[in-house]
């Protein structure tokens, strides 16, 4: 009690000494809570894109799609599929739906023949599944039952086209005819994803299943979840769900067992920890740092209070003391401006777009750091914690100097 | 002047844990510096050398109509005398490799595959010798073994081979068309089967021995490319346009286009990942200085009473701050010193074992033209720019706060806590 | 004496004179035959393949050697016409504003999924200025006699370097074509049989087309009704006609 008293009567003595100290706890926990949020960002970023554009968090094939997916097997799909859906929708845990078809298509205008994939989407079911509305750079989002497409940013700009523009997609049928419907551009949209720019058209999904003479099915249903539900254990509930309801030729994967998309999130969290370790490093290196720097300043002030007959232990709980506010109020101004860089960007993104252009790879031009709740009070603890430890050191060290001896060193 | 070099020097010992604190606040915070930024830029490195080595090479010799056409992989513009051009880059000492790439059907038959099936395919032929004074894929084989000329032989890409179960000795069908357009069946085996670390070549490579093609493409000595090697970290688009002008006059109708335009995707993609890079160079920087200007700053102001003392006994004021500078200045050079030394010990570490990623990126287009493992590289410029910034830091950081003290009444100086 | 020596030259001359008709004169003959003025076939193409057995029924007008009109009837692809002109193939689908003209590397696709492709069905009856033919013999396809005649291409940008057709003696129409690639492995196999007399040609209403990489597949067409000679609008065969 009266150690805290005196602690605290020190830090306001001093006040330059201890604005320091505060400044470098501050920017090390800001800086580790920001890079946390940007790597987060990163991580969520590649892991939406995935979900949302490539595997879903569980997506549901007909079970030999995927052996002869080099094919492009379009007869082995998923018949009746509002029946399935209603079953997935049954499920509580499931957040958004999304029926697909894709396709690989010609796009023939003006005499040439564009190579490109077409994805047959239910914009109803879209909607809830992804803010496309919001990455629309121009036009609107067709209607259901018209002949209209949304055209990947790059794509168009390949085939020299814009909104309002005809183009006819020629496919091979499910059944290996060959069909060609003429389709008009009501929307030019910049994906997050380069591989959607360079090469997708979305249309309305009837439309692709007449294109593709497929009647009423699709190849694949994806699904988002709710947060925190497991998708294998989702997953696993949705087998015995279809297995009771008769359709055993479906198979239902959780992302985590579509390797690709698994991995490479994977890979990415290797990479991301091992860099947020060595700044770990550098962070506490600078708080350990300037803390000892503060302790050793004051060996003549130990010197003094131990003349004064206050004994070794007290000293260094005096000093700990010391250290824990400095190093509470610091790490709590850093990783309070850490939140507040974060949040504005958080909204607005960072833009690494005028590097993105014709670009492949599965990361946002834009990324946004994600505020993760846990990481960060993660931070605020950790640098009290490493501040404060690191005063005994130094503080053990000096209390154990005779005090004559204390008070002649400078 | 000697003096005050002295006393400083004098000063800097005398108060060991100081300087050893504030110099080791430095050091830490260069050598994680110079960790990091070697480490990104290795990944940088290596997949730009994963490109030329496996992919693109330094600059390529072209028919100036074949880049317009290129996805078509059109045998009709093409460079009808190869060698002459070959003889002539020899001269100029640019390893050359001429290579034939061509579109066709993969054909493969049960048993011993497992299913009947067909897929499209991309085939480079090449001249076992040659290509390898400018690629490296002889030193990639995981199983069975190089290419020798004039075989009906392949070698193809490790994760083709485990799409299709292939093994080394299978028979494969490649249906293509020839120059003239007929349709050429050529009957191969596997002769080899490439683990390279550039992805795009494991997922779906195959090369063929030149003269092979050349015979079975009714090529007549036509090659579709030539690749080139430049030295290392050359520019490599001046490079290519002064071969160009020195070649245009004997070969018309030829161009020679970098590495950088036959692997524009790479080189945005890369240009991204640069701006992310800075951005965790500039959060680690900024760390780095915060330290180091704290620990300094600390350092000096815990002295403004010996500064006051300097003057007190008649230090000129220019002479006190030189002392504190040139004082600034030592400690921002012994930890600049130990900086690089830790430094370079973290990317001995980076440099020559890596993190290892292999089996996690597969089947994934993720640009990035990386496998196995992932290297740090020097960058002798980062340990060049660190060491003097270290020093620049220190000195900058400490003239700010004694000049706020040579501004004070000696009295004050004095008295300052 | 003389008159008998003469009638035995004469005997013995006939099957030599017989014998002697050239390569040329055989494909000449053979594609004089195979011409009609106009035709209107009623058929079907059935294509088997790993993926089973699919049927599409066709109406198909032909006019001259090279102009033709093929109108799918069948579900999986009603409405769609493939129009053949002299150097053009177009394709039009009931659901697409504009024509679709075939060209470059899309003629190497098969047409419907078939072992046809799109090539295959330009240039087949202009022979003579393609290939250099050969008599390599005569041999007998199902019981009946035919030239057997090589052909290697003399011009570059025709798709197969190398044919045999089997040319039936009597009724000069192929029983049998193989095409072979560059370097000579055989690629694809047709044969024709069921051959029935129509208004006075000879009219093979069953074929069969088998591409040799692809095992388990085969394409079959199928004449149900063929009709000869008919008088045809020559507006068929028209752009605009196709586009309406």
């Amino acid at each position: 009690m009266k150690l805290s008293k005196i602690a605290l009567r020190n830090i306001t003595r001093n006040k330059r000494r201890s604005l320091l100290s505060i400044v470098a706890i501050a920017v090390a926990a800001m800086s580790i809570a920001f890079l946390f949020s940007f790597l987060e960002g990163y991580k969520n970023d590649l892991a939406d894109n995935l979900h949302t554009y490539y595997s879903g968090e569980i997506r549901v094939r007909h079970k030999d799609y995927g052996k002869n997916e080099y094919l492009n097997p379009l007869h082995l799909r998923i018949e009746s599929f509002r029946g399935v859906i209603e079953e997935i929708e049954k499920n509580d845990a499931v957040e958004a739906v999304s029926p697909r078809i894709s396709f690989p298509t010609g796009i023939y205008r003006k005499e040439d023949t564009y190579k490109a994939i077409g994805m047959g989407v239910d914009f109803q079911y879209e909607k809830a599944y992804q803010n496309l509305e919001d990455r629309i750079i121009e036009g609107v989002l067709p209607e259901m039952g018209k002949n209209q497409a949304l055209i990947g940013v790059e794509l168009a700009r390949d085939i020299g086209v814009k909104t309002g523009d005809k183009i006819t997609m020629i496919s091979t049928t499910m059944r290996r005819g060959s069909n060609a419907i003429t389709f008009r551009i009501t929307g030019i949209v910049s994906f997050p994803v380069q591989a959607f720019n360079k090469s997708y058209l979305l249309v309305p999904l009837d439309r692709a299943q007449k294109l593709l003479r497929m009647n009423d099915s699709v190849t694949e249903i994806i699904m988002k979840l709710k947060k925190g539900s497991s998708g294998s254990e989702i997953a696993g509930q949705l087998v015995a769900a279809f297995r009771a309801a008769g359709r055993e030729e479906l198979e239902t994967l959780s992302w985590e067992e579509i390797g690709t998309s698994y991995s490479f999130i994977e890979m990415a969290s290797v990479t991301y920890n091992f860099m947020a370790l060595f700044f770990f490093i550098l962070a506490s290196s600078v708080i350990i740092n300037t803390t000892m720097m503060v302790i050793y300043e004051r060996t003549r002030e130990i010197g003094t209070i131990g003349a004064m007959g206050m004994i070794r232990g007290e000293i260094v709980r005096l000093f700990f003391i010391e250290a824990l506010f400095l190093s509470f109020i610091g790490s709590l101004i850093g990783v309070l401006i850490g939140i507040g860089i974060t949040i504005p960007l958080s909204i607005v993104g960072i833009n690494f777009g005028s590097a993105m252009e014709g670009v492949s790879i599965e990361i946002s031009e834009k990324i946004y750091p994600s505020l993760s709740l846990r990481s960060t009070i993660f931070v605020f603890f950790y640098s009290v914690m490493v501040a404060s430890l690191a005063s005994l050191i130094p503080s053990s060290k000096a209390a154990r100097v005779e005090p004559a001896e204390a008070l002649r060193n400078m | 002047m000697k003096f005050l070099l002295g006393l400083a020097l004098k000063n800097l010992s005398r108060y060991k844990k100081r300087t050893i604190i504030t110099a080791a606040a430095i050091a830490v915070g260069l050598g994680i510096y110079i960790f990091i930024d070697a480490w990104l830029l290795g990944a940088e490195m290596e997949s730009e050398r994963n490109l030329i080595w496996y992919e693109s090479s330094s600059a390529r010799v072209l028919n100036e109509s074949y880049w317009e056409e290129k996805d078509q992989l059109p045998l009709k513009y093409v460079i009808e005398n190869p060698e002459e051009v070959t003889v002539r880059l020899q001269e100029l000492k640019i390893p050359a490799a001429p290579r034939t790439v061509f579109g066709g059907e993969l054909i493969v038959r049960e048993d011993p595959f497992e299913q009947d099936g067909s897929m499209q395919v991309k085939i480079f032929s090449i001249d076992p010798e040659q290509d390898n004074t400018v690629f490296r894929f002889r030193e990639t084989i995981v199983k069975g073994r190089y290419l020798k000329p004039g075989e009906e032989g392949i070698l193809i890409g490790s994760w083709l081979a485990e799409d299709l179960g292939a093994e080394v000795g299978y028979p494969l069908t490649i249906v293509t068309r020839t120059r003239h357009g007929y349709y050429q069946i050529i009957d191969v085996e596997i002769v080899g089967i490439i683990n390279c670390p550039n992805p795009s070549i494991n997922r779906g490579a195959i090369f063929l021995p030149l003269d092979t093609a050349d015979t079975y493409l009714e090529m007549q000595g036509a090659v579709t490319e030539i690749n080139l090697k430049f030295p290392e970290r050359s520019d490599a688009e001046m490079l290519a346009a002064s071969i160009e002008e020195k070649l245009i006059e004997d070969f018309k109708g030829i161009e020679i286009l970098s590495w950088k335009i036959l692997a524009r995707d790479y080189v945005a993609f890369a240009a991204m990942k640069q701006s992310g890079t800075r951005m965790i160079l500039f959060l680690v920087f900024i760390i780095a200085a915060v330290g180091v200007s704290n620990t300094m700053l600390m350092a000096i102001y815990e002295r403004f009473r010996e500064l006051g003392m300097m003057r007190a006994l008649g230090m000129k004021d220019s002479q006190v701050r030189l002392t504190f500078l040139f004082e600034a200045g030592g400690i921002g050079f012994i930890g600049s010193v130990f900086g690089v030394m830790l430094g370079c010990i973290l990317c001995l570490w980076i440099v020559n074992r890596g993190v290892d990623y292999s089996a996690m990126i597969r089947d994934m287009d993720i640009g990035y033209r990386v496998t196995g493992i992932m290297r740090g590289a020097w960058h002798p410029k980062a340990l060049v720019i660190a060491f003097f910034l270290g020093i620049i830091l220190s000195v900058v950081t400490a003239f700010f706060p004694t000049r706020r003290a040579l501004k004070m009444t000696i009295t004050d100086c004095l008295r300052f806590q | 004496m003389k008159r008998t020596v003469m009638a035995l030259l004469v005997t013995l001359m006939v099957p030599a004179s017989l014998w002697a008709i050239s390569a040329e004169d055989i494909i000449k003959k053979l594609e004089k035959n195979t011409v009609t003025k106009t035709a209107r076939i009623d058929g079907v193409m059935i294509i088997n393949d790993r993926f089973g057995i699919k049927r599409s029924t066709f109406i198909s007008y032909a006019r001259g050697a090279d102009t033709m009109l093929i109108e799918f009837t069948s579900v999986e692809e009603e409405g769609m016409k493939i129009l053949r002109t002299r150097d053009e193939i177009y394709l039009f689908y009931p659901d697409a504003e504009e024509l679709i003209r075939m060209q470059g590397a899309a003629l190497k696709e098969s047409v419907m999924g078939s072992d046809m492709s799109y090539e295959d069905m330009t240039g087949g009856r202009t022979l003579l200025q393609s290939y250099k033919v050969k008599l390599e013999g005569t041999e007998e396809i199902d019981g009946a006699p035919c030239y057997k005649v090589s052909m290697e291409a003399k011009k570059k940008g025709v798709p197969y370097y190398k044919q045999i057709m089997w040319i039936d003696k009597e009724l000069f129409i192929y029983r049998k074509i193989h095409k072979f690639s560059r370097s000579g492995k055989l690629l694809k196999e047709i044969i024709c049989d069921d051959v029935r007399q129509v208004s006075g040609k000879n009219i093979a209403f069953h074929m069969v087309l088998k591409d040799t990489m692809k095992r388990n597949s085969s394409t079959e067409f199928v004449i149900n009704d063929i009709q000869i000679n008919i008088p045809l609008k020559a507006s068929i065969f028209s752009l605009e006609e196709l586009t309406w």
